[in-house]
Formats: structure tokens, sequence, C-alpha cells
């Protein structure tokens, strides 16, 4: 983000800039606007306003994720919050921290397809049954998986990222 | 080994029983690392070393990549043509799908009640806007146009025929404008307005250009319903009618603020100058 907007540093330049006021001595030259008025004359000259500041508030780019709106259901973007209640199975499977499903593919030396469920907390070997026999009904094949238990993660061969999700959110996770 | 007590801690339970790791216990796992070839030495690797029989190949006198023994090579028999020609001082407008910007609604980090301008999107992650990669802005993309469903007052620097209906058949307003903030470095607003670079955008009403005139951009609108088969909803009943059509002030960079306040953040105040001369200088 080092090359993106930085709204604040704008902000915070902009007022620098403005709040440098134009004072005498006399011989600043270059200053279009030096007023010769007394400082009491100048301070009573300015208005002080509270109302437009959420104008300002709305443009600090929040610095945590927001938490998602109540949905009843599937949204039209294809998001599904997770159920209230996590589903009774012996292993749970966490969202990401932008509230999606930790699920992702990899391609490794131009060619080798691999699905990764991450962020499994439990039973991670009844999660890579009952994903062995998910894919198998899906596919008719018997996948190698791979099991991590220091990391807690599973990786499957082939992408099947899509099935997965479904398949995750139908659960409840 | 240790037995493991209970499943999938197998792992965990042999690390915790065993001896401590160190470099002595460490080993590769048996088939994990194969040997390397060594050039030179051995029946297999010795006697001509891989570099064949004789002329350039072993003798390593090969020509240059490209060259096909005298005839014209294929990079000099094809004649130069500028396709790239000033690419990088082409305005560039990173895009954003209809599909992802639905996304960004229902996760919560785009507010659809509020006025959706290049700022907002930045601050929700929507997009990553690069001004120094010559990035003007953002462009919509009518991918996700069939799925969009969400009523939205926006304003980006370019959209396509197809995302400008699909905003405007939910009952949403959209607007382009150039952003003025990637402008102000390389020419003065007042040419940037008037300039022939966007004078093709901001003033045509197909592109809802905020220079446009009104009535062309009402008559626009009902073409466009019925070019893409919709309705095209009344917005003026709408409740959120006044929001919807905020539209910024042609030299206005940020919604509700004008050049010339001083902000005082910690105590959250606004400073306005009443000073004529302060003000005929901001309005210039």
């Amino acid at each position: 983000m080092a090359a993106s907007f930085t709204l604040r540093g704008a902000l915070l330049s902009v007022s620098r800039l403005r709040c440098r006021t134009p004072g005498p001595p006399a011989g600043a030259a270059g200053l279009r606007f030096v007023c010769n008025a007394g400082p009491e004359e100048r301070r009573a000259g300015i208005i002080e306003s509270t109302e437009e500041y959420r104008f300002v508030e709305r443009l600090i780019p929040p610095s945590r994720v927001p938490a998602p709106p109540r949905h009843a259901g599937v949204t039209p973007s294809g998001w599904s919050p997770p159920a209230d209640s996590p589903p009774p199975l012996p292993y749970v499977i966490r969202r990401s921290r932008m509230h999606n499903i930790p699920v992702y593919t990899d391609l490794t030396n131009g060619s080798r397809k691999m699905t990764l469920i991450r962020k499994v907390e439990g039973d991670i070997w009844a999660l890579e049954k009952d994903v062995k026999e998910f894919l198998k009904e899906v596919t008719g094949k018997e996948l190698p998986t791979q099991v991590n238990e220091v990391t807690m993660t599973l990786k499957v061969k082939g992408h099947f990222d899509g099935e997965l999700k479904q398949w995750l959110t139908s659960k409840g996770f | 080994m240790s037995v493991p007590k209970k499943p999938g801690g197998k792992a965990l339970e042999v690390l915790q029983n065993l001896p401590r790791i160190t470099l002595a216990n460490l080993r590769p796992e048996p088939g994990s690392k194969q040997r390397e070839k060594k050039r030179g030495r051995g029946q297999h690797g010795g006697n001509r070393s891989g570099r064949g029989h004789k002329g350039e190949r072993q003798r390593g006198t090969r020509p240059r990549l490209g060259f096909e023994g005298g005839q014209t090579p294929f990079y000099l028999v094809i004649p130069k043509y500028g396709y790239n020609e000033g690419h990088s001082r082409r305005p560039q407008y990173q895009p954003l799908s209809l599909k992802r910007l639905q996304y960004l609604i229902d996760l919560g980090r785009v507010d659809p009640t509020q006025p959706i301008d290049l700022t907002q999107l930045v601050n929700a992650r929507g997009v990553t806007v690069q001004p120094l990669k010559r990035d003007y802005g953002v462009q919509l993309v009518d991918e996700g146009a069939d799925i969009f469903a969400a009523k939205i007052n926006i304003e980006v620097q370019r959209a396509s025929e197809g995302a400008i209906a699909a905003i405007e058949r939910n009952g949403g307003g959209f607007s382009s404008s150039p952003s003025r903030s990637s402008c102000a470095g390389s020419l003065s607003q007042r040419e940037c307005c008037q300039g022939r670079i966007w004078s093709h955008i901001t003033q045509i009403a197909e592109n809802r250009g905020y220079l446009a005139d009104p009535e062309k951009i009402r008559q626009a609108r009902l073409a466009l319903a019925q070019k893409y088969g919709y309705i095209l909803p009344d917005i003026s009943k709408d409740e959120l009618y006044h929001m919807l059509s905020m539209r910024k002030d042609v030299r206005q960079i940020f919604f509700g603020l004008a050049p010339g306040w001083v902000v005082n953040m910690p105590e959250k105040k606004i400073l306005k100058p009443t000073d004529e001369k302060l003000l005929k200088y901001y309005s210039s």
C-alpha cells in the first residue's frame, strides 16, 4: 500500500499549507494574501464548525476489517455468512480475517495443482476422511491428500476449491 | 517411538517426547535428495562431458541467439511498428468489476447509503490505485452485471456501458469525472477541466460526465434503458434521492469539504475563513 493514496498525508499537508498564517513582517515577499490586520481581527474572521467533521472522518481509512452486516442466507455476490452455532462435528474450520472460507488453490512447477484447506481446528484426520469421501462422490477417484498436523492444514491433489467451498458452507462453517 | 494418546496429535506428541532436535539428529527423507551429476568425472560424467561430438556444440563457438546461418533472421524480417510506443505515458484505469463491488457491499466494507467515491473504494481496500504507475483512477467493468443488486451513488473515472446500465437498472446514480488528485501533479486543474484529454469523457452524456448537459444525461439514461431492455426506475421518488443525486462541485476533491478549510483533528473542528480575499483565492 506504500504507493497507493495516502489520504491522511494529503489532508495533513493541505492543512499544514493553510495553517501558515500570513503574519508581519511586511518583508514577506511572495505571499499573495498578506493581510495587515491585527491578530484579533484575523481570529474573529474564522468560523468554527463541527457538523462537517463527519466528512473528514469518512476519509480516514479504517485499520480493522469491519464486521459484515447480518444477512439471511446467500448474498447476491455468492458470499454466505457462517452459521450462528458451529456444526456438531469433531473439527472446526474458522473463517479468514476477511470472513471467507480458507480454501486456496496452488500451482507449482507449472502443472502441479493442489487445493489447500487452512485454519482447521480439532480432529484433522476426520476432516481428511470426510473430504476424501466427498471428492470420491464428486470425481469418482481416490485423491491423494496430505495432512500437516503442525500447521493444521490439509492438501488435496487437484483444483477443487469451488466444490470444497460450497461443501463447507453447506456444513455451516 | 512413543504411542500417541489422542488422534490428530501424533506429530506434536512425538516432538514433545523425543530428545531435543539438533543438527546432529536431522537427516533428509531417504530418496528426497538426488546426487548431482559431476561433469568430467567417471563413466557417465566423463569422456565428452555432455557436450556432444565435435563441431560448434562441443567447442563452444555457437553463434548468437536468433542467428539463422546468414538468412535474415525472424526478428529483423518483421518491420517495426509502434504498438508499445509511449506505453508508459498512457493513462491507466484500475478495473473494478460489479461482482467485486457487490462483494464489498455485502461484506460491509463499502457503505451503499453514502456516495461511493475513489477515496471510499481505496479506504475499503477494494481497489489499489498506483498514481506513480500512471493510474488515473478506476473504471467499472461489467463482469457481474447480472448479479448486481445494490442501489448506490457511485463516481468513477470510466465505466463500460453495461456497468452504467446495471447501476441505473437498480435505481442508482452514476457519474464520471477525472480524479482531481491525480491530475493535480501534471497539469493545473483548469487545464485539466478544459483540456482535450478528458473533454471527450467529461462532456459526453453517454459517460454521464460531470460537465455534461443534465437534459442530455436524462435522454441518455432513457436510451440506455431501451437498449438494455429494462424500465428506468424513477429515482426522484426514492427516499434516498438526496444522497443518490449528490454530485461533487467541478473543482471539489472530497465530498462535503471545500478548499481553504483548516481541520483540527484532536478537537474535531473545522475552521473556515471568512475574509473575502481568502474566499476569492480559494474559489479561483
